[in-house]
């Protein structure tokens, strides 16, 4: 089948099997790799995206269920290849180590600070208890999300 | 690793989605925020034949009708727990919302996609239970009404039959004078429960219980009320000799099952603490709204 | 305190530097593993055993060949060389002790449940998936051993020829029983825990193609590049005709150092002709790839009366799996440290690791050294509390010192700042924090350790780095390594640039390709920095020496004047310079080449031989570390919460302190999951943990704010005097935990991990015991 839908702004029609993720037909049909395959069953949030400006476990979301909607990878954050602010906050503070997790941890961090569900290190800690990672211990991740928030760029 | 294949449509109405689902050859179901079904089906715990997409039809909303709140079978867990509105006529469902999944999990999933999937672990089961009310279940023969406490039939099993679709939800609301409270114990953030308990108690003029409701989650092949702990709150004041005879009364009352990971008997210790939890705050709850 | 004083000003050493591939993973522009395709590739899949242990009666793949789509299925007979004896991983040559069998697909028999059977390759990935569920297996069920002691039974089914004894390691120093007799306090404890996975956040994956001059290519996810040899050898090809590249690797901590996809990529791509990717699922990464040794450990620990050791009986039992892989070297691991970082005049260490019917086990962060430490610290704290001494001051008692040496014949050559990490972490802990609530108890507790960075010295490591200019005056580094998420890569470009002056933003570093980089070794055994980082400054220093010889000339200073910064060469405290370009115009002109190829070669060793009189060096050094854990229980859930965390290493010299606080903290919190909820269950050899749902790594809820110390003592054997980091913190948070938990509760839990269920059972049965006695 074809499912139309507009990926970082821009539209997109992809020739998929309906039993197709978003994720695979974001990572195989439209050549996005930019959201990551690290469970496949909505628990890790490496493939988190943006659909209709709500954030989904891209692994969780079946193809067609996106037709015509505006569906948003981490890619789409930054502006002229400028980084977003939260981005240069995980750089600056050592939030990024192996960076598999990086780009669902951006977009779940957007949406919390966003939805007002990042007011405290605890509530940040829960909004982001989706989102596995392995390599940081998560402190640095936390307080790049408070100084997004806050915006007190380092 | 992925979804297998299935035939897939996206019918306009419930009607065509009932025929939908009652032409399926084979197993056909329907998928509305797929949080539950998509993973399974990519863990290969579910390979339907159809999946007819009902994310789209006109059953979200929510409508206060007397003693009543109707819920459409589309209201995501999102909006329970962040919608200031939904959280002031069933805060009970805001707080247990909290508890499912993650927020993304929560941005899709449906009240009535987790009712109709009957995980027993679920948290909006239990909810369900606790206020008590009607499913409301379209078919080809029109629409029937299920009451909730008759709804879970087993693991994964409900009133809805093949060729059905869970429509909308009808909760009681208590009345004036109840506190809630919900209690959940898992292995970690986002685990599934390994109990959980949601309560309503309502107090009486004279500062005693006069009703309380007690849901299980997690510790059978359903969400399940504990009636016998109900009987004892009944003209009671929930102190914290009672909240100690409560936790042994559902050790006692319910007979979990073991798995690799948790035993039958920490699960029954886990419902019997969280019912004592969920007690005790709506407890609290209830003694604040009177004063 | 003694040990944190500033050395010496450095430019780009000791800063924390933002890593050159951070930028790029947060907008995830970074090509994974899995990120890459190529025009016509196929897509393989493994069919894996249902069976932990049986016989293969029958295999049939017609029905998955006649599939539309399907290239090829591939079972044992079709691979080359499908039996091979894999050495430890490395540049090294062949140890002869340490040696292990595995197959590359199942050939009569499956010894675990999930050991790949049939490799089938195919169009599309839905036809491989479709493919793999119609190979019909017919199985004739073995019997199962899933458990280490009854490995040992001489009436046990045997899981390999040889029988189920995989390797074992056992000395004896002084008298250990008349040390016991005599002690004034002896403690006895069995220590237990369990298997963990790795659980990087990116699974196995992998392409390979055959490139235009015939060498089969593999890009994939690995710790080790030099696994381009054992691929070779699977297919009967010279060493030289397989090429491995591993690009940005979305975690390894041991679970990529291993052969994961290497060999069926390489399989595929030689008996096809046509370029291939195979990605893992998370649930056949948690079944089926190897695990974290379970172990079983008996101490009885005597001391005398002021609290000195005198003595330590150590049986140490551990379960490795089905195949042999590391495990020998995992257990020579645990017989070095299993004493801890104390001194003990009399010690006996007995270890065996044995065959089951299990995942295999390997290598995982702390590589054995770290199970120990819930030993050893567990029996400093029973120590302490029958002595009635602070657990802090009977292990300042008892610490080793440098110039002492560890039961194996260990020498410790460098300083050791366990007290004055002691301290550090004390400074920084504060009162106790009070329970939040009606029952709930909250306790303190605090573990040491030591782990070993670099690998073996009997397996003569070394590792050699390239460096040149580039005639624009920028820098490159051409090196193997694979960079795991560490920052092993930019911690080499701080060097270069300490070094010679150029700045970072300057610098390339081209890594992780066995063809095109001089060879580095493992990212594995904390040596990357170790032995890289000396391969580079060594690199480096020589560039700058060469080049400081053409610019003396040229400048007509002498040559210990010149100065590298920026832009180029200068004379120190005067005004003659000449930039990058100029002077490389010089050395083009003279004859003077701009690079510099260079190799670090690690301490050599004897390697033990089969005597149980055998002592010597075993490690290059080791890295030192103090923590500290306040923890509340629930004491009617038993659920446990880790309130705050201190932890303090001396690292020697920071080469990038953020990114050395990042091991610590990423090192704490998955020392914590495997203290209190990582496990993988097995029910008669079935792996049962088969989803990421049943697998609990920690999230930002369970993980405290963890306090990072790190402490400088200018001592040790990596560049700028630097110590490996990246595994040493794994090993104190599980018994920092225990020691919290006791001091809370009283309780001494043994057995990982402290579940809910598990602390609750312990108070349950306590208040019951309570109870009857009242």
């Amino acid at each position: 089948m074809i499912v139309g839908f507009t990926l970082n702004g821009s539209p997109q029609r992809c020739e998929v099997p309906a039993h197709w993720t978003l994720l695979r037909m974001l990572r195989d049909a439209a050549g996005r790799t930019d959201a990551k395959h690290g469970c496949g069953e909505g628990v890790c949030g490496a493939c988190a995206v943006f659909v209709d400006g709500v954030a989904v476990n891209s692994c969780s979301v079946l193809a067609p269920q996106v037709e015509g909607a505006a569906v948003e990878t981490v890619a789409g954050l930054g502006a002229d290849g400028e980084l977003h602010p939260l981005q240069t906050e995980m750089v600056a503070r050592g939030g990024v180590q192996c960076g598999f997790c990086t780009p669902g941890m951006v977009i779940s961090a957007v949406e919390a600070v966003r939805i007002g569900a990042a007011g405290s290190e605890e509530e940040i800690r829960h909004s982001l208890a989706g989102n596995l990672c392995r390599c940081t211990g998560y402190g640095k991740i936390v307080g790049a999300v408070a100084a997004y928030r806050d915006g007190e760029p380092e | 690793m992925y979804p297998r294949p299935f035939e897939y449509a996206r019918p306009d109405s419930v009607g065509d989605a009932i025929q939908a689902l009652s032409g399926a050859a084979g197993e056909g179901r329907a998928i509305a925020g797929g949080q539950s079904l998509v993973p399974m089906m990519s863990l290969g715990l579910a390979s339907p034949d159809l999946l007819v997409d009902v994310g789209r039809l006109p059953l979200a909303g929510a409508e206060r009708a007397g003693g009543t709140l109707v819920l459409g079978a589309l209201t995501r867990h999102r909006e329970l727990e962040r919608s200031g509105e939904l959280g002031r006529h069933v805060p009970l469902a805001a707080d247990a919302a909290r508890y499912i999944g993650n927020p993304r999990v929560r941005n899709r999933g449906t009240l009535g996609g987790s009712l109709s999937h009957a995980d027993p672990a679920s948290e909006l089961g239990a909810v369900a239970l606790a206020h008590g009310g009607r499913v409301v279940i379209a078919s080809g023969d029109g629409e029937r009404s299920v009451a909730i406490r008759d709804f879970f039939h087993g693991y994964f099993v409900t009133a809805v039959r093949s060729g059905e679709l869970l429509t909308r939800v009808e909760l009681d609301l208590p009345p004036p004078g109840t506190g809630h409270g919900f209690s959940e114990i898992s292995n970690r953030a986002d685990d599934f429960a390994t109990a959980a308990a949601a309560a309503l108690v309502t107090i009486d003029d004279r500062g005693l219980c006069a009703a309380a409701r007690l849901a299980l989650a997690g510790v059978g092949d359903r969400a399940m009320r504990c009636e016998r702990a109900e009987a004892l709150c009944r003209g009671e004041t929930l102190d914290d000799e009672l909240l100690g005879r409560l936790n042994r009364t559902v050790v006692e009352a319910v007979a979990p099952e073991a798995d690799a990971f948790v035993s039958a008997e920490y699960r029954a210790r886990a419902a019997g603490i969280c019912a004592a939890r969920a007690l005790g705050a709506a407890w609290r709850r209830a003694r604040e709204e009177r004063l | 305190m003694s040990a944190v004083e500033v050395k010496t000003r450095r430019r780009v050493v000791g800063s924390d530097l933002t890593r050159h591939d951070a930028v790029e993973k947060v907008q995830g522009r970074t090509a994974y593993a899995a990120d890459f395709s190529l025009p016509g590739m196929l897509h393989a899949r493994l069919k894996r055993s249902d069976y932990a242990h049986a016989r293969l009666a029958r295999v049939d793949t017609s029905a998955a060949e006649a599939i539309d789509g399907v290239v090829s299925v591939y079972t044992a007979a079709d691979v080359p060389r499908n039996t091979v004896w894999v050495d430890v991983p490395g540049q090294t040559l062949e140890v002869g002790a340490l040696k292990a069998r595995s197959n590359v697909l199942a050939d009569e028999v499956v010894r675990y449940h999930g050991e790949p059977i049939a490799l089938v390759a195919a169009e599309t990935e839905d036809a491989a998936l479709a493919a793999v569920d119609a190979i019909a297996i017919d199985y004739e069920p073995l019997a199962v051993v899933d458990d280490a002691e009854r490995a040992l039974d001489p009436d046990a089914p045997r899981i390999h020829e040889t029988g189920n004894m995989l390797a074992h390691w056992e000395l004896e120093e002084g008298d250990v029983e008349a040390g016991l007799d005599a002690a004034e306090a002896m403690v006895e404890s069995e220590y237990r825990t369990q298997f963990v996975d790795h659980a990087y956040l990116e699974p196995e994956a992998g392409v390979s193609w055959r490139d235009t001059d015939g060498v089969i290519t593999i890009r994939a996810a690995t710790q080790v590049v030099e696994h381009f040899r054992d691929v070779a050898k699977i297919l009967d090809l010279p060493d030289n005709r397989v090429r491995l590249i591993t690009p940005y690797v979305g975690g390894g901590f041991g679970g990529k150092e291993d052969m994961t996809v290497e060999p069926y990529l390489g399989i595929v791509v030689a008996l096809t002709g046509r370029p291939v990717r195979m990605v893992w699922s998370r649930q056949e990464s948690l079944m089926a790839r190897q695990n974290r040794h379970a172990v079983r450990m008996r101490y009885r620990t005597g001391a005398d009366a002021g609290g000195r050791l005198v003595a330590m009986d150590v049986d140490i039992l551990s379960d490795g799996g089905a195949y042999a892989l590391l495990s020998a070297l995992v257990l020579l691991y645990s017989t070095t440290c299993a004493a801890g970082p104390y001194r003990c005049p009399n010690v006996r260490i007995r270890a065996r690791t044995v065959y089951t019917n299990h995942t295999p086990c390997s290598a995982m962060r702390g590589f054995g050294g770290m199970q120990v430490a819930l030993g050893y610290e567990g029996q400093m704290d029973l120590l302490a509390a029958e002595l009635g001494i602070d657990p802090l001051e009977l292990r300042r008692l008892n610490f080793v010192e440098r110039g002492d040496t560890l039961p194996i014949g260990q020498p410790l050559e460098t300083t050791v700042e366990l007290p004055a990490l002691v301290d550090a972490v004390t400074d920084r802990l504060g009162p106790l924090p009070e329970p939040s609530g009606r029952r709930r108890a909250v306790g303190r507790g605090f573990a040491c350790n030591l782990q070993p960075y670099g690998r073996c010295v009997w397996l003569n490591d070394w590792s050699s780095a390239w460096i040149g200019f580039e005639l624009d005056g920028t820098l490159v580094i051409r090196i193997a390594v694979p960079d795991i998420g560490g920052g092993q890569a930019s911690s080499l470009i701080q060097i270069a640039s300490e070094t010679l002056g150029v700045p970072p933003e300057r610098i390339a570093i081209h890594i992780g390709d066995s063809a095109l980089n001089p060879l580095t070794g493992t990212t594995t055994a904390t040596r990357q920095l170790y032995m890289s980082g000396n391969a580079v400054l060594e690199a480096a220093r020589r560039l700058r020496e060469r080049l400081a010889g053409v610019a003396a000339e040229l400048l007509e200073v002498e040559p210990e004047r010149i100065e590298f910064a920026a832009e180029g060469v200068r004379e120190r405290d005067g005004s003659r310079s000449l930039d990058f370009k100029a002077l490389l115009a010089a050395c083009a002109s003279v004859d003077v080449a701009w690079h510099v190829l260079a190799t670090y070669r690690a301490p050599k060793g004897v390697p033990w031989q089969a005597d149980e009189t055998w002592r010597g060096r075993v490690f290059p050094d080791f890295t030192y570390g103090c923590h500290a854990a306040d923890v509340e229980i629930d004491l009617d859930s038993g659920q446990a919460r880790v309130l705050r965390y201190v932890a303090a290493h001396d690292v020697g010299q920071a080469i990038n302190p953020q990114s050395v606080e990042g091991q610590i903290e990423g090192g704490v919190a998955m020392g914590l999951g495997y203290a209190l909820s990582e496990r993988l269950v097995f029910e008669e050899g079935q792996n049962l943990t088969g989803s990421f749902a049943q697998y609990l790594i920690p999230t930002a809820v369970e993980v405290p704010d963890i306090t990072p110390v790190i402490l400088e003592s200018g001592e040790g054997k990596g560049p700028f005097n630097a110590r490996g980091i990246g595994e040493p913190p794994i090993g104190p948070p599980a018994p920092a935990v225990a020691a919290a938990i006791h001091a809370a509760t009283e309780l001494r839990l043994t057995e990982l991990p402290f579940t809910p269920e598990r602390i609750s059972a312990a108070i349950g049965a306590r208040e019951e015991a309570a109870d009857a006695t009242s």
